[in-house]
C-alpha cells in the first residue's frame, strides 16, 4: 500500500515530468494561454498515460524486445485516437482549442517515458499509479503557468474578468514569448525552493 | 529469418487490435462528432440571422457560379435562412486574408440588405489585437449596415452611416473584416436579384 | 507565388518551433553546441520532408479511399517511425561517415513534435503533393533556422555569470523567448 502510494505522489513534486525533468515542454508552452486549456491538456495526456501505462504493463512479457517501442508507440497512439474521438464528441470547444497538440500527445515525451522506465518494468497497478501520478503532475505544472499567463496577459481567471476595464493586460504573456517566459521562471522558482532540501 | 517474422508477427496483432478497437470507438462516436459539427454551424448561423428557423443550403449549380466568379473570392458558402416557408435572408461563411492568415467568419444578410450579424471564428490573428475581432464589441459594429454602399474603416472620429471604428492596433484585421461583409452584401444583393 | 507564401509562412511568420512550438525538445535538448545543433537540423529537415511526402500519400491513396481517416494519428507515426528506422540503415549501409555525424540523432527525430505536426498540419491545410513537400521543407529549414539561433546564443551562455537558479534550463527558456520576440518583426509579412 505504501508503495502506491509513493509511485502516485512521485510524479507529483520530486519528478514532476515537466518542472523537473523537463519532458512534454511543447503543449506546455503551447496550451497554456489559457486555464482551461491548460486543464483540458493535462487530463487528456493523464487519460492516455493510464491507459498506456495499464496496457504496457499488462503485456510487457509477450512483447518482444526488438520490436518494443514500435508495440508501445501503437498502443499509445491508440488512446490518443480514442481522447480525440471523444473530446470531438462530447466536448468541441476544448478540441477546437487544443487543435493538433491532441493527435501530438502520441510524441508527448512524458508517456513515452513512463512507458519505458516504469510501466514496462512494474506491476499494472503500480503502473497506473504512476499514469496517474505523472498524470497529475504535468496537470499542475500546466495549471500553474496557464493561471499566470492568462492573469497576467488577459485579465482573466478561468474566463472570469478580474480587474476592472481600466486594467490593460500584458499581451506578451499569451503570445510565445511569454510562454517561454514563464515556463523558465517556473522551473527557475521550483530549482530555488527545492535547492535547500537537495544538499 | 524466423526471427524476423515472429517480430513483424506481434507488431501486426498489436496493429490489429488496436485497428478494430479503434473502428469501435469510431462508430460509436462518429454519429455524434458529426452531429456536433451541425450543431455547432447551426448555432453560428442561427446567431447571424436570428429571424431564422431553418437553413438551406444553396443549390449546387447556384453555389459553383458563386464560387467561380472573381468578385467573390472570399465566398466559402451560402446558407438560404428560412422562416414559415419564406426566405428571411442569408448566412454567407467568408474567409478574406487578415494579418495572419484567413479570418473565417460568418454573415447574416437580411432579405432587405441590411447586415443581421457577423460572427468572427477561427483565424490566426495577435491575440489581444487582431483576435479581438472576435468580441461582439468590434462584430456588432456592422449590424445594420447595408447593400447600398460598402462598409468602411476609420480609426478614429465618429463613424459615418456606413463607417465602422477599426480595432485600435489592428487595421488589417479591421479592414478585412470589413472585406468580407462588403462580399456577403453584394453577393445577396445579387442572389435577391437585386 | 504561393509555394513561395508557404515557404515565408512556415520559415518565419509561424516559425515550427519560436510560434508554433513545436519542436521544442530537440530545440532545447541539441542546442548546446552549434555543431550539433547542425546536425540534427538536417537530420530533421531530410525526415521531415520525406514524412510529408509519405504520410501525404498515405492519407490520400490509403486512409481516405478505405475510410478509416480515424487511423491518422498511428499510421503517420507508424510511417514516421518506419522511415526514420529506413534512413538509419541506408544511411549506415552507404555513408558511414554520415551515419557517425546523423546517427545519434536519428533515433531522436521518432519523437519530435515537428514531425508528426507537420505531416498533420499538410493534411489539415488541404495542401497537395507539391505543396506538402514544399511544408516539408520548409519546416525542416524552420526548424533549422531556430536551433541554429539558439545554439549561438546558448554557446555565449556557457561562459556568462547566472544566477544559480536560473542555470541550465530556466535561462536557455528566457533566451528563447527573446528569440521568439525578435520573430514577431515577421508578423504581417504575408
Amino acid at each position: 500500500m505504501n508503495r502506491l502510494w509513493k509511485d502516485l505522489t512521485n510524479g507529483l513534486i520530486k519528478e514532476n515530468p515537466t518542472l523537473r525533468l523537463v519532458l512534454g515542454t511543447c503543449p506546455t508552452l503551447a496550451v497554456t494561454t489559457a486555464v482551461f486549456n491548460g486543464i483540458g491538456m493535462g487530463l487528456a495526456a493523464t487519460a492516455v498515460l493510464i491507459g498506456s501505462n495499464l496496457i504496457i504493463s499488462l503485456i510487457k512479457k509477450i512483447v518482444p524486445n526488438e520490436v518494443r517501442i514500435p508495440v508501445y508507440v501503437v498502443v499509445i497512439a491508440s488512446f490518443v485516437t480514442v481522447v480525440q474521438m471523444l473530446l470531438k464528441a462530447y466536448v468541441p470547444a476544448l478540441d477546437k482549442q487544443l487543435g493538433i497538440f491532441i493527435p501530438l500527445i502520441v510524441v508527448n515525451c512524458i508517456i513515452l517515458a513512463r512507458a519505458e522506465s516504469f510501466a514496462a518494468k512494474n506491476p499494472p497497478l503500480n503502473s497506473v499509479m504512476d499514469g496517474i501520478g505523472m498524470g497529475l503532475g504535468f496537470t499542475l505544472a500546466l495549471v500553474i503557468i496557464s493561471s499566470v499567463r492568462e492573469i497576467l496577459g488577459a485579465g482573466t481567471f478561468f474566463g472570469i474578468q478580474l480587474f476592472g476595464a481600466s486594467f490593460k493586460p500584458a499581451l506578451i504573456m499569451i503570445l510565445p514569448p511569454g510562454g517561454f517566459m514563464v515556463f523558465g521562471l517556473t522551473i527557475a522558482a521550483v530549482n530555488r525552493l527545492t535547492a535547500g532540501k537537495k544538499s | 529469418m524466423r526471427d524476423y517474422i515472429r517480430l513483424s508477427g506481434v507488431l501486426l496483432i498489436i496493429c490489429a487490435i488496436a485497428a478494430v478497437l479503434l473502428g469501435i470507438t469510431n462508430d460509436v462516436t462518429y454519429p455524434k462528432i458529426q452531429e456536433q459539427i451541425a450543431m455547432a454551424n447551426d448555432e453560428a448561423r442561427k446567431q447571424v440571422v436570428p429571424a431564422a428557423e431553418s437553413f438551406e443550403a444553396l443549390d449546387e449549380a447556384a453555389m459553383a457560379d458563386v464560387l467561380a466568379n472573381p468578385a467573390y473570392n472570399v465566398v466559402k458558402d451560402v446558407y438560404q435562412a428560412k422562416a414559415g416557408g419564406n426566405v428571411v435572408g442569408y448566412a454567407v461563411s467568408v474567409a478574406p486574408k487578415g494579418y495572419g492568415g484567413a479570418v473565417e467568419m460568418i454573415v447574416g444578410v437580411d432579405v432587405n440588405g441590411a447586415v443581421q450579424g457577423v460572427k468572427v471564428g477561427t483565424n490566426n490573428e495577435t491575440p489581444g489585437l487582431g483576435k479581438n475581432a472576435e468580441k461582439p464589441s468590434f462584430s456588432e459594429q456592422f449590424n445594420g449596415k447595408t447593400w447600398d454602399s460598402d462598409v468602411n474603416v476609420i480609426k478614429s472620429g465618429a463613424p459615418k452611416e456606413n463607417e465602422i471604428t477599426a480595432i485600435s492596433g489592428a487595421t488589417i484585421t479591421s479592414k478585412a473584416v470589413a472585406a468580407g461583409v462588403n462580399q456577403a452584401l453584394s453577393l445577396v444583393k445579387e442572389l435577391s436579384g437585386k | 507565388m504561393n509555394l513561395l507564401v508557404i515557404l515565408v509562412s512556415v520559415v518565419f511568420v509561424n516559425n515550427f518551433v519560436l510560434s508554433r512550438f513545436l519542436g521544442i525538445c530537440p530545440f532545447l535538448g541539441v542546442s548546446k553546441k552549434l555543431e550539433t545543433a547542425v546536425g540534427m537540423s538536417i537530420a530533421v529537415t531530410f525526415v521531415m520532408a520525406l514524412a510529408s511526402v509519405m504520410s501525404w500519400l498515405v492519407q490520400t491513396y490509403l486512409l481516405v479511399p478505405l475510410g478509416i481517416e480515424y487511423m491518422q494519428t498511428i499510421a503517420f507515426i507508424l510511417v514516421i517511425a518506419g522511415l526514420v528506422q529506413f534512413v538509419e540503415m541506408v544511411i549506415k549501409k552507404t555513408s558511414p561517415t554520415l551515419y557517425q555525424a546523423l546517427g545519434v540523432y536519428l533515433p531522436l527525430i521518432t519523437t519530435n513534435c515537428a514531425v508528426l505536426g507537420v505531416a498533420i498540419l499538410n493534411i489539415q491545410s488541404n495542401f497537395n503533393l507539391i505543396e506538402t513537400l514544399v511544408n516539408g521543407v520548409g519546416g525542416g529549414l524552420s526548424f533549422t533556422l531556430a536551433i541554429v539561433l539558439f545554439a549561438g546564443v546558448r554557446e555565449r551562455l556557457e561562459t556568462a555569470p547566472i544566477p544559480k537558479a536560473l542555470e541550465g534550463f530556466p535561462i536557455a527558456m528566457l533566451a528563447a523567448s527573446l528569440l521568439s520576440i525578435a520573430f514577431f518583426a515577421f508578423q504581417g509579412l504575408i
